[in-house]
C-alpha cells in the first residue's frame, strides 16, 4: 500500500507538470485540488480493503469522488472548485504514457496473431463504441433531452 | 512488481514525466484530410512517442519496466477516476436527468460487441474462437470468465486473448480516431457519443474522451461527466452480464448463424481453429 501511496503522489506530481504547461494553472495553484484527487484515490483503495463487499476499486474510489462533490458533503463547493483547477485531460496523459510504454511487451504475442482477430478485434471495439452510442442518441430524440 | 517502489521504478516515472512534458507542450493539432479532421491531442502524442520508444529493437525499455509500466497503468488510472468522479458530483442532477438513456445505451455497450462482431468473425471464417473474440470487449475480467469456462487454451480463449492483445495494443488508438470520426459526422449529440465512449476501459476511454473533448470543447466537462458515468456503470454490470447474457448470447448465436455464415465445413475446422496459421 505504501508503494501505491508513492506512486499515487509520483503520478500527480507528473499531471501537475502536464497540467501546468498544457492549461497554464502553475502548480501551486494546482496543489490543492491534486492533493484532493490523491487523498480521495487512496481512501478508495484502503476503502476496497476494509469494507468487506467485493466492488471494483474503481468502484470505490468512483463513488467516494462522486460523494465529495455532491450537494450533502459538507464543503462539496468548494471542493469541486479546488479540483477543477486540475484539468482531466492533464491527468489521463500520463495514463496513456505509461500505456505507450509497455507496448513493447506484448508485440511478440501480437505477431503471432492472424489478420482475421485483428480484423475481429477492430469490429468488436467498433460494436460497442457505435451501437451504445446510436442506442443513447434514440434515447435523447425520443425523450426531447439535449436536443 | 510495484512493490520495488520509487527506487526501481524512477526510470518508467521519468519516461513518463518526459512524454507528458513534450506531449502538453505540442498540444492540440488539427489536420484536414479531405474526408475529415484529424484531431491529435497531448494523449496520443504520450502513447504513440512511448510506443515508440518501447519498441524491444530499441532496447531502451526493458520487458521488466514494461511489465512495471503496464502495472502503474492500472493505478495511474485511479487518480483520473477520482477527478472525473468530482466532476460527477455537482452534474448529478443533469445525470439522473439522463437516466433511461444512459441505462439504455449500455445495453449497447454489451450487445454491440456480440451482434456486430459474431456475424463479421464468422464471415472470416471463424469457428469457436468467434465467440471467445466477440462476447465482450476482452479485458481482464472477461478472459478471467472465458478462462474458467473453457480453460485459456480453448479455441474461445485464443479468441478472448487476441483480442485482448489487439485492444491493448491499438485500442485506445483506433478508438479514439473513431470517435473523431463519429463526431464529425454531426449526427450524434457530444453527450450520446461520451456515453458510448464508456467502454469499461480505462485508457480507451480516457483516450476517447479526449477526442471527444477536442471537437466539441463547450461540452468537454459534459463528455468527462458522462463518459466517466457509463464506464463506471459498464464496470459494474460487466462481470454479471457478461456470465449471465452475454456469453449465453453469443453462444446461442452462434449456433444460429454459424452453419449460414460459416465459411468452411466441419473438417477445415481444425485448421480455423489455429489462429496463428491464420
Amino acid at each position: 500500500m505504501k508503494d501505491k501511496i508513492f506512486t499515487f503522489i509520483t503520478i500527480g506530481l507528473i499531471a501537475l507538470i502536464g497540467n501546468w504547461v498544457g492549461y497554464d494553472v502553475t502548480p501551486i495553484e494546482a496543489l490543492p485540488g491534486m492533493i484532493i484527487i490523491v487523498a480521495v484515490t487512496i481512501l478508495g483503495f484502503l476503502f476496497a480493503k476494509i469494507i468487506p463487499i467485493k466492488l471494483p476499486i474503481v468502484v470505490w474510489v468512483s463513488m467516494l469522488a462522486l460523494l465529495v462533490t455532491t450537494p450533502i458533503f459538507p464543503g462539496n463547493a468548494s471542493i469541486a472548485k479546488v479540483t477543477e483547477q486540475v484539468n482531466f485531460m492533464a491527468l489521463a496523459t500520463p495514463i496513456l504514457a505509461y500505456a505507450g510504454l509497455s507496448f513493447g511487451k506484448d508485440l511478440k504475442d501480437f505477431k503471432k496473431l492472424g489478420w482475421r482477430i485483428v480484423m475481429v478485434s477492430l469490429v468488436v471495439y467498433t460494436g460497442t463504441f457505435v451501437l451504445s452510442t446510436l442506442v443513447a442518441e434514440i434515447g435523447f430524440r425520443i425523450t426531447g433531452q439535449f436536443h | 512488481m510495484i512493490e520495488n517502489s520509487l527506487r526501481n521504478n524512477w526510470k518508467i516515472h521519468l519516461f513518463v514525466l518526459i512524454l507528458v512534458g513534450v506531449a502538453e507542450f505540442i498540444g492540440v493539432k488539427n489536420f484536414n484530410i479531405g474526408i475529415g479532421t484529424i484531431a491529435l491531442f497531448p494523449m496520443l502524442y504520450a502513447l504513440i512517442i512511448g510506443a515508440i520508444i518501447s519498441l524491444p529493437s530499441f532496447n531502451i525499455v526493458k520487458m521488466k519496466e514494461m511489465n512495471l509500466a503496464a502495472n502503474i497503468l492500472g493505478i495511474s488510472f485511479m487518480l483520473f477516476v477520482a477527478k472525473l468522479g468530482m466532476l460527477m458530483g455537482p452534474s448529478l442532477p443533469k445525470i439522473f436527468e439522463a437516466g433511461i438513456s444512459l441505462g439504455l445505451q449500455e445495453a449497447g455497450h454489451f450487445a454491440g460487441t456480440i451482434l456486430l462482431g459474431l456475424p463479421i468473425a464468422l464471415l472470416l471464417g471463424m469457428k469457436r474462437e468467434a465467440v471467445g473474440a466477440t462476447f465482450s470487449i476482452d479485458r481482464e475480467p472477461n478472459l478471467a470468465i472465458i478462462a474458467e469456462k473453457y480453460g485459456s487454451d480453448s479455441p474461445e480463449g485464443r479468441g478472448a486473448i487476441g483480442v485482448y492483445v489487439c485492444g491493448t495494443l491499438f485500442g485506445a488508438l483506433y478508438l479514439s480516431v473513431l470517435a473523431s470520426f463519429m463526431a464529425q459526422t454531426g449526427w450524434f449529440h457530444p453527450i450520446s457519443l461520451a456515453m458510448g465512449a464508456g467502454v469499461g476501459s480505462g485508457s480507451m476511454m480516457a483516450a476517447m474522451s479526449g477526442a471527444l473533448a477536442v471537437i466539441f470543447p463547450e461540452s468537454a466537462k459534459d463528455i468527462a461527466v458522462f463518459a466517466g458515468a457509463a464506464n463506471i456503470i459498464t464496470t459494474i454490470l460487466g462481470t454479471y452480464i457478461c456470465v449471465f447474457f452475454s456469453l449465453p448470447f453469443t453462444n446461442y448465436l452462434y449456433k444460429k448463424l454459424e452453419p449460414i455464415l460459416g465459411r468452411k465445413s466441419k473438417k477445415d475446422q481444425n485448421e480455423t481453429t489455429n489462429i496463428g496459421g491464420a
